[in-house]
């Protein structure tokens, strides 16, 4: 058995020594591979930076996410909540006629019975 | 400014939707809700919340009626609040027909139903009765 080598096995290397041992690899990289890792950097940066927006909830930006953000988002929340609105309005109306009808019918001289089957 | 206006969104969401409000126990209605619902008192805190506020509302107008509304409002009350919600939209409809018909028409059906009342009232006060007797369990 190999017990004597725990090189071998990844798990066994303790994760300074593989640092270390990356660091000093880096160190001797050529220049063609250090540019082509600073492009493929750059190129990763400017990615994070477009799709930013998504993230906004997690940046401690609070309920900015919630805003409309351009002027179509801006006219379909205010349709929304003029929907809302007219909706709320018109079913507490609807509540109101139909209390108000239920009165009447309680207090009617005609008994409930002549409406009710 | 911004935050004002989404909170605004938020608040009118929540008020909004009649299932924020939870059941209200007979113990915490106003004097003078418990009068015009005294005859649910019994039945009041196992209603469902949205008959609750119904009933609520109707009896806002309570204070303002007659003696003679009021005795009507209350004997009516029970029986009605234990019609099914079938019944009690038929009884509207039929109600909101019944108002649309011209006065002099009206006040005839409401003599013929006094006048069928006053039978009734006479026979039971003779003991005649009025229908077959219900059957006993």
């Amino acid at each position: 058995m190999n017990t004597n080598s725990p090189n071998n096995n990844p798990r066994d290397i303790a994760p300074e020594r593989i640092a270390r041992v990356l660091t000093r690899a880096a160190q001797q990289l050529d220049d063609d591979t250090v540019a082509a890792l600073r492009r493929a950097r750059n190129v990763a940066l400017q990615r994070q930076s477009l799709s930013k927006p998504v993230f906004a909830l997690s940046t401690g930006h609070g309920i900015r996410w919630l805003m409309p953000h351009s002027t179509q988002q801006w006219v379909a929340a205010i349709i929304l909540f003029v929907a809302i609105l007219f909706g709320g309005l018109s079913y507490w109306q609807h509540e109101n006629d139909l209390s108000h009808l239920d009165t009447a019918i309680l207090t009617d001289d005609l008994p409930l019975e002549v409406f009710v089957d | 400014m911004r935050n004002l206006v989404v909170i605004a969104f938020l608040w009118l969401g929540l008020a909004g939707t009649p299932a924020g409000a939870a059941t209200t126990s007979w113990r915490s209605l106003a004097p003078a809700q418990q009068e015009a619902l005294a005859p649910l008192s019994q039945q009041w805190d196992n209603l469902s919340e949205q008959q609750q506020q119904h009933l609520l509302k109707t009896a806002k107008r309570y204070p303002h009626l007659t003696h003679e509304q009021k005795k009507r409002f209350r004997d009516r009350l029970e029986a009605w609040s234990k019609l099914t919600p079938e019944q009690r939209n038929a009884a509207r409809e039929k109600y909101r027909a019944f108002s649309k018909v011209p006065a002099e028409k009206r006040e005839q059906v409401k003599q013929m139903v006094r006048e069928d009342q006053e039978v009734k009232v006479q026979q039971s006060a003779s003991g005649v009765p009025a229908a077959p007797p219900p059957v006993q369990p």
